[in-house]
Parts: C-alpha cells; structure tokens; sequence
C-alpha cells in the first residue's frame, strides 16, 4: 500500500474512532489492531495521537489555502479581504468536519485556550500565511507598521482565528449566518486598528513636542 | 466608494448608533431654539434639515431594514416635510457594498461553488445597492445577468430594527406607540416577506408572465435554478434608471410612452390582478434603449383585499363622493371615521377627506391628466403638510393596508410628475 494513502487511512480511522466514542483509542496498539495494520506502520506516518491530531488539522489548513487561493478574486484582494477569504473558507471547509472540530475544542482545557497541541502546526503555517498578508498590507499602505506592534499583528489575527472557531461551534442560526457576521465584524475591527489611526498621528506629534519643545528647557 | 464590509445587526451596535442619532437630534433642536432667541422669523426648515442629515446618517450606516424604513417613509412624501424629503430621497441610491470574500461564501454555502466556477464571468464588485442586498454583474453562456445578494442577518434584525426606528417614526409622524403598532406591524411582515427571495422570484415570475399582454412594459428572466434564499439571478436589464434617462432631454412623446406604460402596469396590477408591485421607487425601473419600462424587485407585494378594494376605488373613480351618506359609509369600512367619532367629528372628517380624495383622484376625473402640471403635485403635498399640522390628524385612521397602497400611489405619481408625462388614465381598462 503507497505511504500516503496509509497516512489516510489511519487518520480517518483514527477520526472515526474518536467520533464514534467519543474519547481517542486506548493505546495506538488496540487501535492498530483493530484497523487490521501493524502498529509499527503507524510509527512511519505519526509519532503519537497529537501528532495525527494536528496532521488531520495541517490538512484542513492546507485545504483552506488552495480552496481560496486558486479562486480568481483572490490575487486582487486587499490584506484586509484575504484574511476574510482565509476565516471564511475555514469555517466553510471545517463543516465537513464539524464533529470532529467540537471535539478537539471541547477536550481542550482552559489553560490551553489559544495554543492547544492540535493545533501547534496549523499555527505556524497561519502565522506564516498572515505574515505573508500583512506585509503585503504595509507595503500598500494598508496596515501601518508600528515599531514593536508590528510583530504582534499576526497574533492578534490567531486569537480570532480560535475566537471564531469557538463562536462557529456554539452557533446555531440558519446556515451560520452569524459566524458570517461575527468574522466581517471582527475582521474589520483588527484592520480599523492596524491601519492609521488618530492614535499614531498623536505618538507622532507627542515626539515633535518632546524634541523640539521640551527639550529646549 | 469606500466598501463597508458590515452591516451594525447587533442590537447593541444599532442602539448605538441611534443613541448617536438620537443625541444629534436633540442638539439640532437646541441649536434651532438658541437660534429663534435671537432670530424670532427663523422657520423650521433650517432645523428640520439638520435632523434629516443626521438620521439619514445614522440610517445609510445601519443599512438593511433601516434603510428600507427611510425609503419607505421617503415614499410618503405627503407626510413629510420638504428637507426630510430630499435627504430621504437619497437613500434609493447607492449604499456601500460588502466584502467580496463574504460574496463568495454566499454562493459557497447555497450552491457548493464559488462565483467564477458558476458564471463565466463574475463582478466581484457591485454595481449597485438593493437596500437589503447589493447586485453584481455576471455573464453565462452569452446571457448578461444581474444577480442580487442579500446582507447576512438582515431577516433576523429586522424586528429590532423596527422597534429602534420606533421613537423616530413617532416623532416624524407624531404618533403615539399604540397607534403606531398596526401600521409597524404590517410594514414588519411586509419586510420580512422581502427578505424571501425564493418567494421573491416566484412572485416576479408570477407578475411577468400575467403582464405580458401589457405594452411597453418588459420584465427580466429569472432563473430560479440559479437563486437561493440569498441569491437572486435574472437577466441584466438594459438602459438607464429614471434619472439618467431624464438627464438625456427624453422627447415629450417618449416620456408620455414611459409614463404610459407605468400606468397601465400599476392599474391592471390594482384593478385585475388585484395586487401590486408595492415599492415605485425610481431605482427600480430601467428605461431600456428602446423606450420600454423595465420592471426589477417583485419582493414588496401588496394584495388588495375585496373589502379596502371595493370602498377604496368606489370612492376615487365611482361617484360616491356626490352621495354623503355612502361617503361616510365608505369612511367608516375602510375605518377613516370611527364608531366612537360623534356627529362633530363626523362632520369634521367627512370634510377634510372627501377634499383630500377629490384632490387625489384629480387624474381620474377626465380622460387624460398632465402630470406636468407641478401644480398638482404641490397642492398635494401641501395638504398633506396641511393635514399633520392639525391635531385632529396626529391620530392614525385608516385601516393598515393604507401604508403600502399609499406609498405604491404616491410613488407613482411622484414618478408621473418627474416625467412630465400625460397620460390617457381610462385606458387601463383596454390593457
């Protein structure tokens, strides 16, 4: 059997599993067992149960990417519409798996909230994707880099990220309309404040005033 | 255009907004009562400008179901005075479109595709606003299409939406809540039946098909296999919108062709079919190159039941109004004088209603009317102006379906004056 189509299988089965009983399989042997494969074939795909976990989320992230990037708008979006593209096409991609992704929100503990195992690598490629995004935000003039912030950008854009996956999953109304809102909403909040602001005109003109006036003293 | 990418539906986030609006109100009146200390001639025209600025304001910002409510009573002009009229009148064009992300997730969710995988080719930037939703341009298999969006949520915040435009209506109207509450009701379902666009393209093919023998009057396609409770697709409708046609010097002959064809459509909607395309305002007719009236947005459909048809228009083209004791029997059917009015009050109304109904079925009385004659249109809004002045009026009458069949006639009018147009008013029959 080729490698990858293994890899898919165990991780199917393994999601199976853990929808079905609603907890993970007791030992990666019983589990392997029951599959009918030999649990070493397990250890050439994945190392323990978190990491098919967060293969089965790099996948949905890789999924999300091209679903949104291989549309024609995408190219000519702003930052600020790339990153709705991305929320969008996540919450759209992830009600396949809808289960499974309460599951994994559900067996986190608090401490946990925004940074649970899962999701370590799903992280990485998002924060690279919006890095990606943000960059291409200030060389527009979109977003306004600000010294030490600047850095921050990226994760403030992973916390509603995790915000929205938590509020698509208590949602209710008719075909998720509110997580459609809650994202346009909260999208356009964290651009507002990334971009220029009254704010930064004020920092600008308090440090004219601290060279240029009270400095003369 | 600035894109907004949301519309304010919490409930919280509009509160605020009209708080906002409301805080503005009050300073204007302020302002206009500082003014007259020094300035005892100042009218309330210079005031009555400002709160129409700051709640258009407010409204544009909010969109959805506000929206429609400053079109709607923008309609009524009859109601209004003259600067809430001109501010309101703004709000039929161009509101702010939504993201084009969210655009895409629409047609994800309903139709398991995006946009440019379903068209050929797909304007991810809209063409124009809806009120309640934006329209985009598309093409598939040679055919233009015009495919209409609806916001996300509007359905849901419509009833809180109503409930905080309340207070204004009330002050606009100077209504007490009570009085209100039927007419807010049914402007509520009408509103909530606009938000089905299923219902909706059902309804325009229902329409087009029973116009067809109508001249001059053209309906697009709808293509219900390519519409979802969100998404309306029909055929791009050719031409230009009222007031860029008007702005091109139209011949007399052309705009009486025009506003021909928006009468006979508008009376052999009331008169045979018995329900009316229920929103006349300009944004939704095309002129199309050939002279033809288009007709968009079947989602505001008013029945006329037998019992407001038959007093209604016994009084406007029958001859009751020469017969008092009908008249007033006519009143008291469609609830315009009341069981508890006593002999005075009578008198009172049956005066100020048959004047008012006299003036307004003026097009009726002979043949043919101008509607070039501005001075018709001015009497009219000047009685009505005339009428909320009087506290007899500050008390609704008339039974509910008066609020659309009132806005579909005066649009019309409204629409027939711009025109300039005359027209033959017995020749619905002959349609």
């Amino acid at each position: 059997m080729p490698n990858i189509e293994q890899k898919e299988k165990i991780r199917a089965a393994y999601i199976d599993y853990v929808l079905t009983h609603g907890e993970r399989p007791a030992t990666v042997y019983v589990f392997m067992k029951e599959l009918g494969i030999a649990e070493e074939d397990f250890y050439i795909h994945f190392s323990t149960f978190d990491s098919v976990d967060a293969s089965a989320w790099r996948v949905s992230f890789n999924h999300t990417l091209e679903a949104i990037t291989t549309q024609d708008v995408f190219a000519g979006y702003s930052s600020r519409e790339k990153i709705l593209a991305f929320y969008f096409g996540l919450v759209e991609h992830l009600k396949t798996n809808r289960s499974y992704v309460t599951w994994c929100f559900k067996s986190t503990s608090k401490l946990q909230f925004n940074n649970p195992p899962y999701l370590t690598d799903f992280k990485k490629m998002f924060e690279d994707f919006a890095n990606e995004v943000i960059q291409q935000g200030i060389s527009s003039g979109e977003i306004i880099d600000r010294k030490l912030i600047s850095d921050k950008y990226k994760d403030a854009l992973w916390v509603q990220l995790v915000f929205i996956i938590h509020f698509w999953i208590d949602d209710n109304s008719t075909e998720f309309e509110k997580t459609d809102e809650a994202i346009e909403k909260g999208v356009n909040i964290t651009f507002d404040l990334m971009a220029q602001s009254p704010l930064d005109s004020m920092v600008e003109y308090g440090k004219f005033l601290w060279r240029n006036v009270a400095f003369k003293k | 255009m600035k894109e907004q990418d949301s519309i304010a539906t919490g409930k919280v986030e509009r509160s605020a907004k009209f708080v906002k609006t409301g805080i503005k109100v009050g300073g204007n009146y302020l302002k206009h009562y500082t003014k007259k200390l020094f300035d005892a001639d100042l009218t309330k025209d210079q005031l009555n400008q400002d709160n129409a600025e700051d709640i258009y304001e407010s409204l544009s910002e909010l969109k959805g179901s506000a929206l429609k409510v400053a079109q709607m009573l923008s309609m009524d002009k009859s109601i209004m005075p003259k600067a809430y009229v001109d501010q309101f009148s703004k709000s039929q064009y161009n509101a702010p479109p939504l993201s084009g992300p969210l655009i895409v997730r629409t047609f994800s969710k309903y139709f398991g595709k995006t946009p440019d995988k379903i068209f050929d080719t797909f304007d991810i930037k809209s063409s124009n606003a809806a009120s309640i939703g934006q329209v985009h341009r598309a093409t598939k298999d040679g055919k233009n299409l015009a495919i209409k969006i609806q916001y996300p949520g509007v359905a849901e915040s419509i009833s809180s939406d109503l409930k905080l435009v309340k207070p204004f209506a009330f002050r606009l109207l100077g209504m007490s809540e009570k009085e209100l509450d039927i007419y807010m009701k049914e402007v509520e379902q009408k509103m909530v039946e606009e938000t089905d666009y299923i219902l909706e393209v059902q309804q325009s093919k229902k329409f087009a098909e029973a116009c067809q023998s109508l001249k001059n009057v053209v309906f697009p396609a709808y293509y219900p296999e390519l519409s979802s409770p969100r998404i309306i697709t029909m055929d791009w409708v050719e031409g230009l919108h009222l007031k860029e046609w008007l702005a091109t010097n139209p011949t007399q002959e052309q705009r009486n062709t025009i506003g021909q064809a928006l009468w006979d459509f508008y009376n052999f909607q009331m008169h045979t079919l018995k329900e009316v395309h229920a929103d006349p305002h300009p944004g939704n007719f095309i002129i199309t190159p050939d002279c033809k009236l288009g007709v968009l947005d079947f989602g505001c459909v008013k029945a006329l039941p037998m019992d407001f048809y038959t007093p209604y228009f016994s009084l406007i083209i029958g001859d009751t109004l020469n017969d008092k004791a009908k008249t007033i029997q006519c009143f008291r059917e469609l609830e315009m004088i009341l069981d508890k009015d006593d002999a005075q009050a009578i008198d009172f109304y049956y005066n100020w209603y048959q004047k008012m109904i006299r003036l307004f079925a003026q097009p009726y009385i002979n043949s043919s009317f101008d509607f070039s004659n501005k001075q018709f249109m001015q009497e009219l809004y000047t009685f009505g102006e005339q009428l909320t002045k009087m506290p007899e009026f500050k008390q609704a009458r008339g039974v509910k379906h008066f609020i659309y069949v009132n806005r579909t006639n005066f649009g019309l009018y409204a629409i027939l004056s711009e025109l300039d147009a005359q027209i033959l008013t017995n020749q619905y029959a002959n349609a």
